[in-house]
């Protein structure tokens, strides 16, 4: 228990770093902005109970902020990601259920299943902070076009960290 | 009493979550942008040092740059210079005028922090209240129009960018003083559009757009940037896009701009409005 809490601050505190020190500091034309801290929603275990799940993501969103300065916008972005998890995973639950000691990794549940996963948090994650941030539907498709292609960044770079991790 | 307490226990992953988005909403719509800067002030402070060290060395590599545009500063503003003092003609003035008739004060400063790919755009500045830095001073380079001063804090100040949606800018077209209200639209660091001008004035493409002197903020005439598209919106004004002269993605160094008789235009204002 304690053990797990001390691996995910580690990784909490790796991604917030990332996020602020190098990944906003990407600015290609306006298009591509990755968030790749989303990604200590997607490897918090499954038996995380709501009630912890909750506030977790909402303060992980508002550590971002604060560093960002944008206040609100990634923390009510974060907590629907949060929120939507547990029926996302119900939803792509593989067949034989989910392991109570296993992480929810690709090494554990394989690389289609870990795919799928990533791409709807993320999705979700990605449209409403990009609709939240500009908050006009007059932009709507050029919108779209930022969350796709950042979503894609986002995703790539989760994807290729989760191999890392299971290369280990 | 039990049926409240059998709905919240079914639900109460509903209601954190409401809750919470509720506190996140209410952050994101009262936040007003001065809170906004005084919040990211706050917490800056704890990446500042980091941020200083990439910026020194990202300056060091664009020094060839930087100097150049130094070099031609300097170069027009001796011109300008060798201009006035013929004009003048002043040979004598006293001594105790410390302002000799002067109404803007320029501080330089350097830009530590920027980003031109949010929809509210903020610059943070090397300068603070130290140096005299107060809000609602105006921001320039030798390229024009940067932005204006929000909040500062002893040492650093942070200024709203012209790239930000809550930024207005009374500007008007210089061949024939026409003034109307420019904002930018959030979409390209490079544009931004010039409203409110009526469709029978003459605009062509290319035409030089500058500051007006009505606002006490910026100074009259600044450069703004040049005409690229014209399109009428409605019936009676005209949309023009305007490319930017000032470089958002390079800034380095820029001037805040004081304008000392500002009090005194603005008890004015107010004693007739």
């Amino acid at each position: 228990m304690i053990n797990s809490i001390l691996r995910f601050g580690i990784i909490f505190i790796l991604l917030i770093f990332l996020q602020v020190l190098l990944f906003n500091n990407i600015k290609f034309s306006g298009y591509i902005n990755p968030y790749v801290y989303i990604m200590f929603i997607l490897l918090l275990p499954h038996t995380t109970p709501s009630w912890l799940l909750l506030p977790v993501s909402f303060l992980t969103g508002l550590t971002i902020d604060f560093f960002s300065g944008s206040p609100g916008v990634h923390a009510s972005a974060t907590l629907l990601a949060g929120f939507t998890r547990p029926y996302v995973l119900r939803l792509i639950a593989p067949r034989d259920g989910y392991e109570s000691g296993s992480d929810l990794s690709m090494l554990a549940y394989g690389f289609r299943w870990f795919l799928i996963y990533t791409v709807i948090i993320v999705l979700i994650h990605h449209i409403l902070l990009f609709y939240l941030e500009v908050f006009r539907l007059a932009d709507f498709f050029r919108t779209l076009i930022r969350v796709i292609l950042s979503s894609i960044f986002t995703i790539t770079f989760i994807l290729l960290a989760e191999f890392y991790r299971k290369g280990r | 009493m039990r049926n409240l307490l059998n709905f919240l226990a079914k639900y109460n992953n509903l209601i954190i979550f409401l809750i919470l988005e509720g506190v996140a909403l209410s952050l994101l719509f009262s936040g007003n942008s001065y809170h906004n800067t005084r919040l990211v002030k706050g917490v800056k402070g704890l990446t500042k040092g980091i941020e200083e060290k990439i910026y020194n060395i990202r300056t060091y590599l664009d020094l060839r740059e930087i100097n150049l545009s130094l070099a031609s500063e300097n170069t027009a503003l001796r011109n300008q210079m060798g201009r006035l003092l013929k004009e003048g003609n002043v040979l004598f003035f006293s001594v105790t005028d410390s302002l000799f008739g002067q109404k803007y004060q320029f501080t330089p400063a350097e830009v530590i922090g920027n980003s031109v790919n949010r929809q509210k755009n903020y610059l943070t500045l090397s300068k603070g209240k130290k140096h005299g830095i107060e809000p609602d001073m105006a921001v320039t380079n030798s390229d024009g129009i940067i932005g204006v001063v929000v909040g500062s804090s002893r040492n650093f100040s942070i200024a709203m960018s012209l790239l930000n949606l809550d930024f207005r800018l009374s500007a008007r077209i210089k061949s024939n003083g026409y003034f109307g209200s420019l904002t930018w639209e959030g979409r390209d660091y490079r544009h931004v559009i010039l409203s409110e001008i009526p469709q029978h004035v003459v605009v062509n493409k290319g035409d030089t757009i500058e500051t007006t002197g009505y606002s006490a903020v910026f100074p009259e005439g600044i450069m703004i940037g040049t005409v690229s598209d014209i399109s009428r919106s409605g019936s009676d004004f005209y949309k023009i896009t305007i490319s930017l002269v000032a470089d958002f993605k390079k800034l380095h160094f820029v001037n805040i701009v004081g304008n000392m008789k500002k009090t005194e235009q603005l008890e004015l204002e107010n004693l007739f409005q």
